[in-house]
């Protein structure tokens, strides 16, 4: 029970002194995971209609040099970034550019880097979910897009990639949380994220238990918030259950679940070939 | 009959080892309603989409208009906008409304404004009796209901020739008529159609030319009549005996 106390106490005391920067550690980390999802799911689209791009046998040689050509890039691309721990990739970027311009160039703002690393990062899981979510769309779809005169772009554009996208809707909310969590390695390259601020706090106080404390509250809440952000951006994506029917018909039920068998129009159910005996 | 529309020449179709289509020879005219009948596996639906060029053709040419469109630089899309296709599955798009169903291939293909693409789509989903239903979606409908929307999508095109495979074949049997009274209607319009179909009542009394495919050929075609009441070929006899009195 002391201990609580305790606890609470030097919470209260961790608070009182460097809440200021507990919470633009928050929001720093919110708008770096935020931004670095997004352009990483944009990588990751970009990605993923590259390597979905159709070819045949029968193109002509520099149509499919070109694709083979792009093909490769996306992959090591996917292979290097994902096969590389992120805490590295920030080290070789923000250390590299410099090094590599004899100190000509280098990054000015931290942010810059650091949403190029985790952006880049993102893009790499995305292109390979986004290639599964494009896989996972009924073949039917193309061809129905294809009939009305669509090419690949308008077909993938219009038809494949907003179905692809509700497809794989939970795993970009994978990618955000993680990224939330994530991002506490770009204290490597001195960005002051919610977990900066923890080292700022026990490096002055040494409370490191209690700021831990807010910690894992901290990263908690904002991981809970999304899921359940994210959860209700699914529904509203899957539109209404019901629907509302257009009719000018006073008497008619303006809204239903399904087609109501008395209503609609005069092919519905009681129509003339099927009365008649028809064909069956 | 009117001008001619469709001249298929020597179509050939393999699958690897496996031939479907051999040696095919066709022609459509403006206002033709023709309808191909066979067993599975006869190569009818790959007919379909070859003319569709959903499938590449292995060799022969297909003319529409005079003008071969599967000879090399031949934009496959402008000449899908003119031949439109309905499907066993329907294809709709599941993630729009009925009414954006049928106006996206308006505004994004055909370049068309809004407004105008909502009138058309709304005439020709009239047509098909499904005005009411616009703002559903794809899942929350019948499959008789399906295939009229997507019937009025190829239509919102305005094509000049509208293919059908099988387009009854996935629906329970009391929505067959339902669809099967939209296609009678075009027919009785003058739309030009090819049907693939099993529906021998609406190939004999709706089309004016019917095509019995056997094994990737033509094995016999002419008028309804001339098909239907004095087979020549041994294989059409036997198909029909199985049907009609099956």
């Amino acid at each position: 029970m002391n201990q609580i106390a305790q606890l609470g106490a030097d919470i209260a005391k961790l608070w009182s002194r460097y809440a200021s920067s507990y919470l633009s550690g928050v929001r720093n980390t919110l708008v770096l995971a935020l931004v670095a999802t997004i352009i990483g799911c944009i990588i990751g689209f970009i990605c993923g209609v590259l390597n979905t791009i159709p070819h045949a046998k029968t193109d002509n040689p520099i149509k499919r040099f070109i694709l083979a050509l792009i093909r490769v890039i996306v992959r090591v691309y996917v292979e290097v970034f994902r096969g590389t721990p992120m805490v590295l990739q920030a080290v070789f970027v923000y250390y590299g550019l410099p090094y590599f311009t004899g100190g000509a160039m280098q990054f000015k703002n931290v942010w810059l880097a650091a949403i190029l690393v985790v952006s880049i990062n993102t893009g790499a899981y995305m292109a390979e979910t986004v290639r599964g979510g494009i896989l996972s769309i009924d073949p039917g779809q193309t061809e129905g897009a294809k009939a009305i005169g669509m090419n690949h772009f308008q077909t993938m554009l219009h038809v494949i990639l907003p179905q692809a996208l509700r497809n794989i809707m939970p795993q970009i909310g994978n990618n955000f949380i993680i990224n939330v969590k994530d991002t506490s390695v770009m204290f490597i390259i001195s960005f002051t994220d919610f977990f900066a601020a923890h080292r700022g706090a026990v490096g002055a106080t040494y409370l490191y238990f209690p700021s831990a404390t807010i910690e894992m509250a901290g990263y908690l809440c904002m991981t809970l918030i999304a899921s359940f952000l994210l959860r209700r951006w699914e529904k509203k994506l899957d539109g209404d259950d019901s629907y509302a029917l257009a009719t000018s018909d006073q008497l008619a039920t303006t809204s239903g679940m399904m087609n109501h068998p008395g209503k609609g129009s005069n092919f519905d159910e009681r129509n003339l070939e099927y009365t008649e005996g028809g064909d069956r | 009959m009117g001008e001619k529309i469709l001249q298929v020449n020597h179509l050939s179709k393999s699958f690897g080892a496996n031939v479907v289509l051999r040696d095919i020879d066709f022609t459509v005219s403006q206002g033709d309603v023709t309808t191909i009948i066979g067993a599975s596996g006869s190569g009818k639906s790959t007919l379909l989409r070859c003319i569709n060029l959903l499938e590449t053709p292995t060799s022969g040419e297909i003319l529409f208009h005079d003008r071969s469109v599967t000879g090399k630089g031949v934009k496959a899309s402008a000449y899908r906008t003119k031949v439109g296709m309905v499907f066993q599955s329907f294809n709709l798009f599941d993630n729009m409304t009925v009414l954006e169903n049928c106006m996206v291939g308006q505004t994004k293909v055909l370049r068309k404004n809004k407004e105008e693409a909502r009138e058309n789509a709304m005439k020709y989903l009239e047509k098909v009796g499904m005005a009411p239903y616009i703002n559903a979606r794809p899942r929350q409908l019948s499959g008789g209901q399906k295939q009229r929307v997507a019937i009025a999508r190829a239509l919102a095109m305005e094509p000049e020739l509208l293919l059908f495979d099988e387009p009854t074949s996935a629906l329970d049997p009391e929505m067959v008529g339902e669809v099967l009274s939209v296609m009678r209607d075009l027919a009785r319009e003058g739309m030009t159609m090819i049907v693939v179909t099993h529906e021998m009542a609406f190939a004999r009394d709706v089309s004016n030319h019917v095509v019995f495919m056997s094994e990737g050929v033509i094995c016999e075609e002419g008028t309804p009549e001339a098909v239907f009441e004095h087979p020549q070929q041994v294989r059409t006899q036997e198909f029909l005996s199985r049907f009609l009195n099956g």
